[in-house]
């Protein structure tokens, strides 16, 4: 008996190659492997791809900044740099400028490349020469080859630096560039103590290590210490690239649940099949055990066959997609891991087994009475269990990607739940709506009966397509809303040069000059202090926890400002903005500010300016894009509280083509005024965000392929099952076109009815997806209301219409004769 | 492969025919040849005064639902659908008004009015095929085809079945051709015919 059970599974696995519904259930399967491996190398590679874009900004994967000379030993494989970073002036011939300095040791950078012109270059500048951003030159109207003097030393300009990644971060990076060797710094003198020179120390090698060290690092950070890692710090880029990960992430979650459901649904379909085969293996003496036995080596046999297919393919399309991606990808891409590439296999297995197990073990427990007339299929405590089970292993393969179990199980009892619910719903609105139009329709009262006669299906089909609707439908809008968002940070407005240390008195003149080119960019007074007191209690002493005196804002001094009108880019979240000049100091705060000291409109705030201290009371909490390229400010004040303190104005502006020139004469004008230049740094992050933009759409499309071939599989099914419905009713007098008019008709109600429910749907995970996940405003889309319904009930019919076979006649009678 | 040769057979209005045979004969073939569910490759078939080759199959399907009832060994009741709305289901494929009525006397008709309600499911198989009857005549044919109408039933519920399925004959002057291993159920034909080796041949009770 023990080689009876593998020698019986052998045979079937074999023969059942041959039944429809095993190869469904096999194509249900690949598709779904192939396309979580695809989803999940496609997702590996983007996101290294993307981690090494980041690194290549950085120049490293992590980097410890101080105010300090700081040298760690690396180990581990970790190679490391230093670079010191400061402000200083250059001078060629009567020509000064501010550059930022940055001194470095070989190898430089860690990660990325340095271009320049000439393209080749050492690793770092020769002895006494140095590399310079093409705007030094334009500046000083200089040619490579020309020399400048920093502090005490000469330099030659040996190379135009294009572009290089690790500019350092703030205004110091701002300030067109000079790379000189770190050798020979101590040389020019220019540092002294009390210099403002940032140091860092870069680091890079493998992923392991560098999270060892990044853990060892954060843990001794020092008051003035910062460390950048890949993820944490990019400001400008860091939202777009979390944003992306989390869209890559629902993306893999949705083809699972995709997956799931495919698979469900052709587990279901095969088990039908298989009840009088299991009732026959039963009355020849086969244990139930035996059977649950035979049935889990078939799955596995057909796991093995789907998991080589269903591997390869994805393999093979996601290396496709990446070659047709071409240069649109930071080249070369990275090749995925091993475990990204048999993900896809794995998640395979578990959802086998997962959805399976309690399919089969209901098979199991079939009565041999089925031979013999019709039985249902038996329910019991044990397959609740089971089906249970299932549900918690779905739930657990769901948190890889959502990476929270409650959430996942959250989420999953919601779609089932929705599920019901939807089915429910819809089969009460087809039911209304056949009603309704009864007698407006040819063949309206054989559809009351058909949607009677189908109510089962017209529930599971509804529950399943609407949710696949809905999961689309929230894809793309998700999608879109992530685009808009990530366009609208950097609209061609966006300005690419800012002008600090503007002085009082060259406020009026530079308007005028701003006046004179057709330019109108708002100056920002901007004063140095720190927060002292929250409601008259010092800050030493205020009821804040160590997290929120972490806050970066309450460890330095920050940059105030007052304003008569609150900036373009902010949003009002609570209280009211001033109007004239109030009696008392107000204060409008950035809202996770306000969150991290606990503040809300009314509460009083005591800040430190210079030797001056002030209250001010909280007025409004307000949202700042921080990564809009414009002056931002946590803290404004409102006109008159600050004005007697002494202040410099900041702005910025847009230069392009001949306004370019402006620049040159706004620095003659204003020698004493800073101009930076972030045209780079704006076009780098312009090309992330096409990029992001460019893998988001190809991860769409492929999802949207998976869920039309969930639909086409559906329907494929239900309409091989209905062949026998439809032999019937042309036997009872219906012609051809009329049993394909009733079909069809079916279909477009069913798909009207889905679609409407997912517009409905999709509109209330949206919501929620913008206002926990995304974080951006909450908007409706009222085209989705109208396309959805339409869209899906052309979907449902056209593929209804072209897999739909016509049955003739002859086929009639003998298919009756067969069943 | 030749399945039928030098075969005719003319039926009368009102007659009432059993064709009996050994299984593989092709009894079944010849039914749905004669109901024009199937083409002859060679010879002629008239049903109600018209040549079914001269017909396409939308027009064979006309003259079916017209003039054409089946009866099922296995009933080929609609599980999800209640006894009423499977005796419903032809009429409103005719477009008939009043379907509902109409089928709820059916169903008296054969002795099943308390039970319109009821899903085959919930039904003997005795009750089913008595459905399945009141569904046949429901629609008022021409001819009625039945395809060993008592091969799924007991002796005792196939005798009743096979008496309302005569008596709805004589009431409606249907023209009966049954296909059956029962001689019982032969022997209350007017017309016995044995179908052998591709021909079929009057056989005397």
């Amino acid at each position: 008996m023990n080689r009876t059970v593998p020698r019986l599974a052998r045979q079937q696995a074999i023969s059942s190659l041959r039944s429809p519904e095993w190869r469904a259930l096999l194509a249900a399967l690949i598709v779904a492997i192939s396309l979580i491996s695809l989803l999940t190398q496609l997702g590996d590679r983007l996101e290294q791809s993307l981690n090494r874009r980041t690194a290549e900004l950085l120049g490293a994967d992590l980097v410890l900044r101080a105010e300090e000379p700081v040298a760690l030993a690396a180990q581990n494989g970790i190679r490391s740099s230093q670079v010191a970073q400061f402000p200083t002036m250059i001078e060629a011939g009567d020509e000064m400028m501010l550059v930022s300095v940055r001194a470095v040791t070989a190898p430089y950078p860690l990660r990325g490349t340095i271009v320049t012109e000439p393209a080749l270059h050492p690793d770092t500048p020769e002895p006494g020469t140095a590399w310079a951003e093409p705007r030094v030159f334009e500046m000083l109207q200089l040619e490579p080859g020309d020399t400048v003097q920093l502090g005490y030393s000469q330099f030659r300009l040996s190379h135009r630096l294009i572009s290089s990644p690790d500019r350092g971060s703030g205004f110091r990076s701002f300030s067109p560039g000079l790379i000189i060797r770190s050798d020979a710094l101590e040389a020019t003198g220019v540092i002294a103590p009390g210099s403002r020179v940032q140091y860092r120390q870069l680091f890079a090698g493998p992923t392991d290590a560098i999270a060892t060290l990044e853990e060892q690092l954060r843990a001794n950070l020092g008051p003035d210490e910062r460390l950048y890692s890949l993820r944490a710090e990019q400001p400008m880029t860091g939202r777009a690239l979390r944003n992306a990960e989390l869209y890559l992430r629902l993306s893999a979650l949705f083809a699972l649940l995709l997956g799931a459901l495919t698979i469900t649904l052709s587990l279901r379909r095969y088990n039908a099949a298989q009840h009088s085969r299991a009732a026959l293996l039963l009355s020849l003496g086969l244990e139930s055990r035996q059977l649950l036995l035979l049935y889990g080596y078939q799955l596995l046999f057909g796991w093995l066959i789907c998991a080589l297919l269903g591997t390869a393919l994805g393999f093979g399309l996601q290396q496709l997609l990446v070659q047709l991606l071409g240069n649109l990808l930071p080249q070369p891409v990275p090749q995925a891991s091993v475990a990204a590439m048999a993900s896809g296999a794995l998640i395979g297995l578990l959802l086998l087994t997962t959805l399976g197990l309690p399919a089969f073990y209901r098979l199991s427990q079939v009565s041999v009475v089925a031979l013999f007339r019709e039985t249902s299929l038996p329910s019991g405590v044990r397959l609740r269990l089971f089906q249970l089970l299932g549900l918690g292993m779905l739930a657990a393969l769901m948190s890889i990607y959502i990476e929270s179990l409650t959430l996942a199980l959250l989420l999953l009892g919601a779609l089932t739940l929705s599920g019901l619910a939807v089915g429910l719903l819809a089969q009460a609105l087809l039911q209304r709506l056949a009603q309704a139009l009864r007698y407006r329709m040819r063949l309206g009262s054989l559809l009351i009966l058909r949607i009677r006669q189908q109510r089962k299906w017209h529930r599971l089909q509804a529950a399943t397509m609407t949710l696949l609707l809905t999961l689309l439908t929230t894809l793309i809008i998700a999608r879109g809303d992530m685009l808009q968002q990530w366009r609208t940070q950097f609209p061609p407005e966006t300005p690419n040069y800012f002008l600090i240390n503007i002085q009082p008195w060259e406020k009026a003149p530079l308007d005028q000059l701003f006046a004179d080119e057709g330019l109108s960019p708002a100056l920002y007074p901007m004063i140095r202090g720190r927060i002292s007191s929250l409601n008259d209690t010092p800050l030493a002493e205020a009821p804040l926890s160590a997290e929120q005196r972490r806050h970066n804002a309450l460890r330095r001094e920050l940059n105030l400002t007052w304003a008569a009108q609150m900036p373009d880019n902010n949003t009002l979240l609570s209280g009211s903005w001033w109007e004239g000049t109030p009696s008392e100091p107000l204060i409008s705060v950035e809202q996770d500010l306000a969150e991290a000291l606990g503040v809300s409109n009314g509460d009083r705030v005591g800040f430190q300016v210079g030797s001056q201290v002030l209250q001010a009371r909280v007025s409004n909490i307000r949202a700042v894009q921080w990564e809009s390229f414009r002056p931002n400010f946590y803290v404004i004040f409102s006109p008159g509280a600050l004005e007697n303190l002494p202040a410099t104005f900041i702005t910025a502006l847009r230069l392009d083509g001949e306004q370019r020139q402006l620049a040159r004469t706004l620095l003659k004008q204003f020698p004493t005024l800073t101009l930076i230049d972030i045209d780079q740094l704006l076009n780098q992050a312009q090309a992330l965000i096409e990029k992001l933009v460019d893998s988001s759409s190809m991860i769409l499309l492929l999802t949207l392929l998976a869920g039309l071939l969930l639909l086409v599989v559906t329907l494929m099914q239900e309409l091989e099952r209905r062949r026998y419905e439809n032999a019937l009713l042309q036997t009872l007098g219906a012609t051809p076109g009329q049993s394909r008019q009733l079909d069809l008709l079916e279909l477009l109600w069913l798909g009207l009815i889905c679609g409407a429910l997912a517009a409905v749907a999709s509109e209330a995970i949206l919501w929620l997806i913008h206002a926990y996940v995304l974080e951006i405003p909450l908007t409706l889309h009222p085209l989705s209301w109208l396309l959805l319904p339409v869209l899906s009930a052309l979907l449902f019919t056209g593929i209804g219409a072209m897999i739909r076979k016509p049955l003739d006649q002859a086929r009639c009678y003998s298919l009756l004769k067969a069943s | 492969m030749q399945l039928f040769e030098d075969l005719n057979l003319e039926v009368h209005r009102g007659e009432s025919v059993a064709i009996i045979g050994p299984s593989g004969a092709g009894k079944s073939t010849l039914l749905s040849l004669l109901a024009g569910l199937d083409q002859p490759t060679a010879g002629m078939i008239r049903l109600a005064d018209k040549n079914l080759a001269e017909l396409d199959e939308t027009d064979r399907a006309r003259l079916r639902a017209r003039s054409v009832s089946f009866v099922f060994q296995s009933f080929h009741l609609l599980p999800e659908l209640s006894a009423l709305d499977n005796v419903r289901l032809p009429l409103e494929i005719r477009g008939e008004a009043n379907s509902e009525q109409q089928a709820q006397q059916w169903l008296s008709q054969v002795g099943l009015a308390s039970r319109a309600g009821h899903l085959p499911g919930q039904l003997s198989g005795g009750e089913q095929q008595r459905v399945a009857i009141a569904r046949a005549f429901a629609t008022r044919p021409d001819i009625l085809f039945a395809d060993e109408p008592t091969g799924n039933l007991d002796s005792e519920t196939g005798a009743s079945i096979v008496d309302q399925l005569f008596s709805l004959n004589a009431q409606q002057h249907t023209t009966l051709i049954l296909i059956t291993h029962d001689s019982q159920l032969a022997n209350r034909c007017s017309r016995r015919l044995q179908l052998r080796q591709g021909q079929l041949l009057e056989a005397h009770a």
